[in-house]
């Protein structure tokens, strides 16, 4: 009898589809528009003027860093609380209502950013995905993102309770790894996310609507970084719990150590926050030694995620080995690499690789300032959210369809092409990226071609990198679209008995080795908490005696209402005078 | 349980066990990442600094927001 995901939990498995289907929609939408950026930007295609590519950048990284990742992830956790748990969520009304609530929330700010390139929309939100003020928004904008915020809380609570009616049958059992690593993720969302909801509450909202008539932008922006570092790990953790849970399967072993993927997720929750700092190195109303304590618990940061490397690849090598495979690298060819499930992740975590060591280049102080606000940050990111995470949900997308569906995967080889065409996109778009930040190639920039000034590549010429910019998002934008196909073809498709059961891997070294204490989910967010506040409280302080809670005098900047060539005159005129 | 796994999959060969398994092509996989990290690393150098200059870091003033 099939034992599939719907078999076991069909109600849930609605909510995980819809969770899915909406994260598609903004991927497919997302994606589109980052196609038109490389074009315009690179002159090989120019649809838009150039005050609407801000527009358009602003849709890019809200739909893909923001909505797409985190509808799929809301997906990801409920069915690894969910499996692992062995019971279903505990009211499925409270569970529709808070992805209603993501999904309200998506609209506002959907609508908001829209307003920017669609007259018949009094909004506009031209503030790019950190919302930077002055940069300012039509409060629609900020609404919405609390509400989406807050239902990824309500999400949190949901697997929370899940969790505690679980335990309060199971009162001496070990919290299963899925569960453990969804709630220690839920954590440091919780401590992360409320920095950026008191900034957006309480400054930024209240400004947009007039109710105080300034903000201090250096406070506001660090409270945005005090999250945007996290939630890179929110990205993350479920990208590493897929890789950690689902390709030991498929490779045909098992999880190489529980407790060490404990000890990881512990070090995530712990270090997640305190290190949003790095990404302000070159802000200049922050002392540099608060930047250095950044530094450092970033540095902190790389051990979790070289772990994890061991952990995965060793977990691949078992299944390698059981499958037959032998000597020092020959197993490697005993991988299942003709499954698009396995090949994809397996590509995604090999671009997280390269990415460490683009990451180690930004997290360094004096070096990040050589590289700081160029296109190689793009670059870094792409390979990071935009493939590691992209990937492997896009690749266990083609496990979890069929598991939500019941229905059997339309294209299987179609599905090996798409991810392979991705990797090879992304190593052209990523790999120009890079090398254009090293010669100063600013990002955010709808056109930067210069008269009386021409950017000197050590090696290449800037042609040759736009047409790799341009060759890579064509790939990427192609395999976006046979995914989406493959999606669709699926949902159209009928019922199948050939569905694998809903099931996740087994551990060599399973969680009676790991220390109790790892599962003190008490003891590790107090510490978190504290590590939080000493990295925080003083730069914010610092930053508040500077320029006051509310800053000076700080107007709020639409671009897409003000970019005419008179407001361009005016502030000529302003600069001069 | 549902985590039971069905690593039973037809092509699986033989079983190993915690005790002997090995994993020594992840630690070979490993070593050469490092490596390369390094090298890049040293790259980075002739890349970023003989070309600019170095990027001074202040002083001990600085550090504390004093300066
Ligand atoms: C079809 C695939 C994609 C293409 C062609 C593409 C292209 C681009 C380009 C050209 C930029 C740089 C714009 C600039 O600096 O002026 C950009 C920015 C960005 N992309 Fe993508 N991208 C793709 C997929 C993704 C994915 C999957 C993610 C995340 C999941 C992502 C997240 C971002 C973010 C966060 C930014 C920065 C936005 C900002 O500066 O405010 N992209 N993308
Ligand atoms: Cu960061």
């Amino acid at each position: 009898m099939r034992n599939a995901y719907v078999d076991q939990f069909p109600a849930e498995a609605k909510v995980i589809k819809a969770a899915f289907w909406s994260s598609f929609l903004a991927l497919a939408i997302g994606g589109s528009l980052g196609l038109l950026q490389a074009l315009h930007r690179t002159d090989v295609l120019r649809i838009m003027e150039a005050p609407d590519y801000y527009t358009v950048l602003t849709a890019h990284g809200v739909l893909l860093a923001i909505t797409f990742t985190i509808f799929f992830l809301v997906g990801i956790f409920t069915w690894g609380v969910t499996t692992s748990l062995d019971r279903g969520l505990v009211d499925l009304r409270f569970t529709w209502g808070w992805y209603a609530m993501m999904v309200v929330g998506t609209v506002l700010v959907g609508v908001s950013i829209l307003g920017g390139v669609v007259d018949a929309i009094p909004m506009n939100a031209d503030v790019l995905f950190t919302f930077y003020a002055p940069l300012q928004p039509h409060p629609a904008f900020y609404v919405g993102l609390v509400l989406f915020v807050v239902g990824t809380w309500l999400a949190g609570a949901d697997w929370f309770r899940t969790w505690l009616a679980w335990r309060s049958d199971n009162p001496d059992e070990r919290i299963p790894l899925p569960t453990f690593m969804a709630l220690t993720t839920t954590l440091f969302w919780y401590l992360c996310t409320l920095g950026v909801a008191l900034s957006i509450l309480l400054l930024l909202l209240p400004w947009s609507l007039g109710i105080v008539d300034s903000v201090n932008p250096l406070l506001t922006r660090t409270l945005f970084w005090y999250f945007g570092h996290a939630v890179v790990y929110f990205w993350l953790m479920p990208a590493y719990m897929l890789w950690y849970v689902m390709l030991p399967k498929l490779s045909g072993g098992k999880l190489f150590s529980d407790p060490l993927a404990r000890v990881v997720f512990v070090l995530f929750l712990l270090l997640s926050t305190p290190t949003g700092i790095h990404h302000q190195y070159l802000d200049p109303g922050i002392a540099e030694g608060y930047k250095f304590i950044a530094m450092t618990n970033t540095m902190f940061l790389l051990l979790p995620s070289l772990l994890t490397a061991f952990t995965v690849v060793a977990s691949m090598e078992h299944g390698a080995r059981q499958r037959g495979g032998t000597g020092y690298l020959g197993w490697l060819k005993a991988l299942p690499w003709r499954d698009p499930v396995f090949t994809g992740m397996a590509l995604a975590g090999l671009m997280f690789a390269a990415a460490g060591f683009s990451g180690m280049i930004n997290a360094g102080m004096n070096i990040n300032y050589l590289v700081h606000n160029t296109w190689w940050i793009v670059g870094h990111f792409h390979l990071t959210v935009g493939t590691a995470v992209a990937l492997t949900f896009m690749a266990a997308a083609y496990w979890f369809i069929p598991q939500v569906t019941g229905k059997e995967l339309w294209n299987r080889s179609l599905g090996l092409v798409q991810v392979l065409v991705w990797f090879v996109g992304m190593t052209f778009m990523s790999n120009a990226m890079h090398r254009s930040g090293l010669f100063g190639v600013p990002r955010r920039t709808a056109e930067p071609q210069y008269e009386n000034f021409a950017f000197e590549p050590a090696a290449g010429s800037m042609g040759e990198i736009n047409a790799q910019v341009a060759l890579g998002a064509t790939l990427l934008t192609v395999s976006l679209a046979l995914f989406l196909l493959n999606m669709v073809m699926t949902s159209l498709g009928g019922s199948s008995d050939e569905i694998p059961d809903n099931t996740y891997a087994e551990t060599l070294s399973g969680p009676e080795d790991a220390p109790v204490v790892l599962d003190n989910l008490k003891l590790w967010t107090a510490i978190a908490t504290v590590l939080v506040i000493f990295a925080y409280t003083l730069p914010l302080a610092s930053i508040i005696d500077a320029g006051g809670l509310f800053g000076p005098g700080i107007d709020g900047f639409q671009l897409a209402i003000e970019a005419g060539p008179a407001f361009v005159l005016e502030s000529v005129r302003e600069v001069i005078a | 349980m549902a985590s039971a796994t069905e690593t039973g999959e037809t092509d699986q060969v033989r079983e190993i066990g915690h005790e002997e398994y090995d994993p020594v092509g992840t630690a070979i996989l490993i070593t050469i990442y490092f490596l390369i990290l390094v090298l890049l690393w040293v790259f980075m150098y002739f890349v970023e600094f003989l070309g600019n200059g170095p990027t001074v870091v202040g002083a001990v003033l600085t550090v504390v927001g004093l300066a």
